[in-house]
């Protein structure tokens, strides 16, 4: 036995020097490498359920439009232009498009109106995982090809709001000639499948056939027309897009932003813990890390070497850290207590400790960079617990002789302002958050019961009105600016979980999804957000930066929407002589 | 045969009874929907005027969740329900006894080949640690035996190792061994950056360079127990007359050690070797989310997060069956190294 462990470790060691020969030989591969934390999970166009199965749709496959963040709207894609709209009576809207005559599959065949209809039909396919495309694309209730232009189509769609127009072009749209060679969908209308329950023999067929490819887990088996093809796949280790050699838009003379696409080759590679892709990025094995974590990216910033190597990126994103107060509870009904609760929150000291200074405080839930629709006559949030005493006085609570405040509930009966804040467990921005509160509502005699808690079971509290304040992040875009699912009557028992609905809210929410026109649309969101900042339901602490850090070589361009770069224009810097 | 034939009985009636609860317990305690809803909540596309309760049930329709947990139920006004062969644990024991561990929620994949395919990537990190420990406690254990005065300081330094968790010897190790500050000798993450393309020569020494951290943050957690246990079995057997009767008949010290009283000393090593069973195909959370590692402490810290009921349930039931397994090992290691055992 003993002669056993040298020979071992002789082992360990020559394989492991041979490893190393070998490895050095791969650190030159040009492909850009890019961190995940997380899987796809599932890459069957119908379900994307994560941002890293969302990234690789929009590498893969088009859609007829697409959001660009710097528009701060949406523009064409797969489509030439941006549609034309017409009205059909009180509720229905029709929607035009015309395909862009250079767009073809990877079997050379030009991309037609039929393969968005035959994509719709798939999405209404029933035996196949369409819950959350109806959900997202329901309101489309058919489509007219025209008889005159095989690119030309109308969508005629349930609901007339601007946001209807936009979301009628996000969906990828899927080959007709992979999956469905002979047609045979081709005379099925799709109001007939949408109401045949259940389906038909040719129908069941074809989601038979659809579910035989496994898309799940072959992506590959289904090319888009996008510039990318996914060659290489080991769930939870990496993946590999591989550019197609000729794609389409290569023939454009001058393409657009959103048909620009550089790297030859996209590696994902998936690394859950922040400090071992740090350690990854800086030994040159990935080339690219987003979202990084505050501290890791100040450190990186200060150190010399990595500064050397490294380029940092920060943009300011469409994510925000919000306290919420749950209107519905007796002591947080009134405006006064809520706007006094707020005033406990010290925010610079709160972006210094969880975002090393680098987070943006807001009036509220528009982010300062949309100038256009920002309401800068608001104050910011100011810390003074003094004030919140004063405006505690104003909403009717006494402080007691033992320190704590109270007042008569809606039955007569005293009640104390006793609060519980729930966050997510082990979220140190939330935990910092919820202990600099507290530590303030202590020193002004209010007893704050800190609950960190287990997301799933958070999430039914909320919607259960079982919390009283709550501290989480709320993601927002530039292009749609509905708050019905947050803040209209409608959303309570959803996604409204503090509770707050009046009708003068209501009505101007309505108002702000129902325009399109950009002068009312400013007037109306200001108004909006004086109500909110006079009603506080929630309090917004700040809007989060994305940071990202990259090899020196690479120029990245960075955006404010996740996954904070756009992994298709990423190139190589060109060397200076 | 008739013994060994009760014993197998008793264990498939084990299995299935943790099996059940497990099913029960995960599914009963907690929210069914609530994976439903995270899925929602996240994703930003959906529609302002979605009807989500319209789509959580359609959802929970579409993974079998829609129907009772059981045969019967309680429910305050009524009492006792009776809801027959409908019911979500009727549908998975027909499934499980076809072999079917069901189809994941987030990847639509089956389980039976998630679990594979986890295996795949735990089953060397865990193989080589434990071996590697053994290996490491039994020459460890004997050596110290030999040095009386590097004993109790190797003794100490091992106290010392067993009170770092696991997360600490792991960091520690990438730190000091895969930064580009200190020494850069060992990968910093994952089984190699693409798959290669070469013989199974190149392919074991690529394994082995990048599992070298992480199977070494093993070892080095699971060793000291080892050893402070064999040690201290090795001491209490060296004094007992049979040492000595050796001894005097002419075996030398080395042959009486491996021969006479190593074998006594294993017996209650034997426990804790079987205990670390379990381990093989549990994975490590710790080290698999640090090195990247695909494995199945990684599946099934995933799949708790984020309510993927199938595949909790596959592999917590795998690590349940092997336990009992090894179990039922340690009962015949028993007898066959002390023939005198009877169980």
């Amino acid at each position: 036995m003993k002669r056993l462990f040298p020979g071992f470790f002789v082992l360990l060691l020559t394989v492991t020097f041979a490893s190393c020969s070998t490895s050095d030989s791969n650190t030159v591969t040009p492909a850009f490498r890019i961190r995940w934390a997380q899987d796809p999970d599932n890459l069957d166009p119908l379900v994307v359920s994560n941002g890293s199965a969302f990234e690789i749709a929009n590498l893969t496959y088009c859609s007829l439009l697409k959001g660009i963040e710097g528009k701060t709207d949406f523009v064409p894609w797969l489509a030439q232009s941006f549609p034309t709209t017409q009205r059909l009576n009180d509720s229905l809207l029709l929607v035009t498009y015309q395909l862009r005559p250079e767009a073809t599959w990877d079997n050379g065949s030009p991309v037609l109106a039929r393969d968005v209809a035959f994509t719709l039909k798939v999405m209404n396919c029933p035996g196949l995982p369409i819950e959350m495309d109806q959900a997202m694309f329901g309101f489309i209730r058919d489509i007219r090809l025209d008889s005159t232009d095989a690119r030309r189509f109308t969508l005629v769609c349930v609901g007339q709001s601007p946001d209807h127009v936009r979301s009628s072009g996000d969906f990828s749209i899927l080959p007709e000639y992979v999956l469905d060679p002979q047609g045979k969908l081709r005379d099925i209308t799709l109001p007939n499948l949408r109401q045949a329950q259940p389906a038909g023999p040719v129908v069941a067929d074809f989601a038979r056939r659809y579910q035989a490819l496994q898309l799940q887990n072959h992506p590959e088996r289904l090319p888009g027309c996008g510039p990318y093809r996914v060659s290489g796949w080991q769930k939870g280790r990496y993946l590999t897009l591989t550019r197609k050699p000729q794609w389409w838009a290569d023939t454009l003379p001058a393409p657009p932003h959103v048909l620009q696409a550089f790297p030859e080759k996209l590696t994902y590679q998936i690394i859950p813990d922040a400090a071992t892709a740090t350690l990854a990025l800086r030994r040159g094995e990935i080339d690219l890390y987003s979202l990084m974590p505050a501290a890791e990216f100040t450190r990186l910033q200060q150190s010399a070497t990595d500064q050397q190597r490294l380029q940092f990126y920060t943009t300011d994103s469409h994510e925000f850290l919000a306290a919420g107060f749950d209107v519905r509870k007796s002591v947080l009904r009134d405006a006064l207590t809520r706007r006094a609760l707020s005033q406990l929150f010290d925010v610079p000291a709160l972006i210094q400790a969880t975002q090393q200074g680098a987070a943006v405080a807001s009036v509220g839930l528009i982010s300062p960079r949309v100038t256009a629709y920002y309401h800068d006559s608001l104050p910011l949030l100011d810390f003074s617990p003094v004030a919140a005493v004063e405006l505690l006085r104003q909403a009717g609570w006494r402080r007691a002789g033992t320190g704590s405040w109270t007042r008569p509930n809606a039955q007569g009966q005293p009640e104390e302002l006793r609060l519980g804040l729930s966050y997510r467990a082990g979220e140190p921005a939330y935990e910092t958050a919820a202990r600099q509160f507290s530590a303030a509502a202590r020193g002004v005699g209010i007893a704050v019961e800190l609950r960190p808690t287990e997301q799933s079971v958070l999430s039914r509290q909320l919607r259960a009105g079982e919390t009283d304040m709550s501290i989480r992040t709320f993601s927002g875009n530039p292009f749609s600016y509905d708050f019905t699912p947050l803040l209209h009557s409608k959303g309570i028992g959803a996604s409204n979980t503090t509770g707050f609905s009046l009708p003068a809210s209501d009505q101007l929410i309505e108002q702000i999804a129902a325009t399109d026109d950009p002068a009312r649309k400013t007037r109306l969101l200001r108004k909006f957000q004086l109500l909110l900042h006079q009603q506080r339901p929630f309090t917004v602490l700040y809007f989060l930066r994305y940071r990202v850090a990259a090899a020196r070589r690479l120029s990245v361009p960075v955006t404010g929407l996740k996954p904070g770069y756009e992994a298709a224009r990423i190139r190589t810097k060109v060397s200076q002589p | 045969m008739r013994v060994l034939l009760r014993h197998t009985a008793r264990a498939l009636v084990a299995v299935w009874l943790t099996l059940s609860a497990l099913f029960l317990l995960s599914r009963s305690v907690t929210d069914q929907a609530a994976f439903i809803q995270s899925t929602l909540t996240s994703n930003t596309r959906l529609d302002a005027q979605t009807n989500q309760a319209a789509l959580t049930r359609q959802l929970l329709h579409r993974y079998g969740l829609d129907v009772p947990l059981f045969y019967v139920s309680w429910q305050t006004p009524t009492g006792w329900r009776w809801h027959g062969c409908r019911n979500q644990y009727h549908y998975w024991l027909g499934q499980l006894l076809a072999g079917d561990l069901g189809l994941s929620y987030r990847q639509g994949t089956p389980v039976r080949e998630l679990l594979r395919e986890a295996l795949h990537y735990t089953l060397p990190l865990t193989l080589l640690a434990t071996v590697g420990s053994v290996a490491l406690a039994l020459g460890l254990a004997v050596s110290l035996s030999y040095r009386p005065r590097f004993r109790r300081l190797m003794l100490l330094a091992l106290h010392g190792v067993q009170s770092f968790p696991l997360f600490l010897v792991a960091v520690g190790l990438l730190l000091l061994l895969a930064n580009p500050d200190a020494l850069a000798w060992f990968p910093a993450f994952g089984l190699g950056l693409e798959q290669e393309s070469g013989g199974w020569w190149q392919s074991t020494a690529d394994l082995l360079y990048h599992l070298a951290l992480p199977v070494l943050s093993l070892v080095i957690v699971s060793l000291p127990g080892l050893v402070v246990q064999l040690d201290g079995a090795i001491r209490q057997e060296l004094a007992l007359a049979y040492v000595a009767t050796a001894r005097s008949k002419g075996a030398s010290r080395r042959r009486t050690l491996w021969r006479h009283v190593l074998r006594n000393a294993l017996l209650p090593t034997l426990a804790q070797l079987t205990d670390l069973l379990p381990n093989l195909v549990a994975g490590s959370v710790v080290v698999e989310v640090l090195f990247a590692l695909p494995g199945m402490g990684r599946l099934l810290a995933e799949a708790a997060a984020t309510q993927d009921y199938p595949v909790l349930l596959g592999a917590v039931g795998l690590v349940a069956v092997v336990r009992l397994a090894a179990q039922w090992l340690t009962d015949v290691a028993y007898q066959l190294t002390d023939p005198r055992i009877r169980l």
